[in-house]
């Protein structure tokens, strides 16, 4: 247990740096920069889009679609990472679990090509 | 009190506390960033359980992309959620009454458990000392629970089919490309050779 | 070495929350399903932590597949409130009575 918190000790000086550091950049700002305000310069500014409105813009269910299938793909994936490091432990018996695992993906895979929800049109 | 019982307070108090936040913050946004706080400060814990992998899949499929799902919902659909709030307050006192009767349940339940005489024989599959977390999972994940393994595989399945069957909608009339039916094109099919007698025209 | 009543004590709080989350927000489905989602990380503290002080994998093997399933679960959930949205133009919980007989 002690050797995990070591394990990651520059993780939490990684963490507490970037903490420090973003910290600092918000609040110097206020205490150094020069300040000379008119009402141009106070207002919001986006290009090509209202300064103040409504966020929330109905946009395309197809984005939806594209992170669903992002998930699936993403926990294939993490399905591997345990596979790959125990790989000469499990032996041709994990081996073959892992390729029926695969296969049955690449079905859906397949369905989800043939179907085109993958092309964006 | 050590480094790690620091680390715990830590976790557990922001865990709980944005838990908290996610079921009462008025702007639903914001309770989809308190739950993704809530499961980094969960990954802390598991990391200072030993459970080293599990705390990276926790960022990786929860924070990556599950709460980027329920995100995109949220900003998706055009819902005038003030509206969905009212009622909280009326639901405060059922809601609170549950909450303290099953947390008094469970706090009995930590007081008088204990471990059965002999329980650490039937482990399943016991901790190998000398080998890392991740490694231990997959030795037993392949082998001993390959069925589960296998049955995962086809709820990720199940999930792919039944997520492309509800959404995935085609605008009619879209010419799409077909690349076999382009490199299926000879010379007969794609032009036509007239002849074409001078003054005439076609 | 924190004991394992302390890490118990705060899966119990998370899964009240959930629990709490559900009856406090009763007219929103995606409250209700980041809830279920507290609800399903208390277990899986529960799990890890048994796993992790009595020394056997099974806990965190079965830790992993409730990730797995919960987040098929979150993923078809909301599919399914979309394409209700789509028709409905509303998630309102008591909107959802189409097959009352």
């Amino acid at each position: 247990m002690q050797s995990v918190i070591a394990d990651y000790l520059p993780l939490v000086i990684f963490m507490a740096l970037s903490l420090v550091i973003g910290g600092a950049l918000l609040v110097a700002p206020f205490a150094l920069a020069f300040k000379a305000p008119d009402s141009e310069k106070l207002s919001a500014y986006e290009c090509g889009f209202k300064a103040f409105d409504d966020a929330r813009m109905k946009f395309d269910i197809r984005f939806y679609l594209v992170s669903l299938l992002f998930i699936i793909f993403d926990l294939e994936v993490a399905f591997l990472f345990p596979w790959a490091i125990a790989f000469k432990d499990v032996g041709l018996f994990g081996f073959w679990a892992m390729i029926i695992f695969l296969g049955v993906l690449t079905i859906g895979f397949v369905y989800e090509w043939n179907k085109g929800a993958l092309e964006w049109d | 009190m050590n480094i790690v019982t620091g680390f715990f307070y830590l976790f557990s108090t922001v865990l709980i506390a944005s838990a908290v936040m996610v079921i009462s913050a008025r702007n639903p946004v914001h309770s989809v960033l308190f739950l993704i706080l809530a499961f980094v400060n969960a990954a802390g814990l598991f990391l200072l359980l030993g459970a080293e992998f599990l705390a990276m899949i926790l960022v990786i499929v929860y924070v990556g992309a599950v709460a980027v799902l329920f995100l995109f919902v949220v900003m998706m659909l055009d819902v005038d959620f003030a509206e969905l709030k009212q009622g909280f307050l009326q639901y405060l006192p059922v809601g609170a009454l549950i909450g303290i009767a099953v947390l008094v349940e469970l706090v009995f339940v930590l007081g008088t458990w204990f471990q059965a005489p002999g329980e650490l024989i039937t482990r399943a599959s016991a901790v190998k000392p000398g080998v890392s977390n991740t490694q231990a999972l997959g030795q037993v994940l392949y082998t001993q629970y390959v069925y589960f393994f296998e049955i995962s595989g086809l709820i990720l399945l199940t999930a792919m089919i039944g997520a492309i069957v509800l959404t995935l909608r085609h605008k009619v009339g879209v010419k799409r490309q077909d690349i076999a039916q382009q490199v299926a094109r000879t010379k007969e099919t794609a032009m036509e050779v007239k002849k074409v007698p001078s003054r005439v025209g076609v | 070495m924190i004991p394992l009543e302390h890490y118990l004590t705060v899966a119990a709080i998370l899964f009240t929350l959930g629990v709490a989350g559900i009856f406090l927000n009763r007219k929103n489905v995606i409250i209700i399903m980041m809830s279920v989602e507290l609800i399903l990380l208390a277990v899986n503290i529960n799990l890890v932590a048994f796993s992790s002080f009595f020394g056997d994998l099974t806990g965190q093997v079965f830790a992993l597949f409730i990730l797995t399933v919960a987040a098929a679960e979150a993923a078809i959930g909301l599919a399914i409130l979309v394409t209700y949205y789509r028709n409905r133009g509303s998630i309102a919980v008591e909107d959802i009575n189409m097959m009352k007989g």
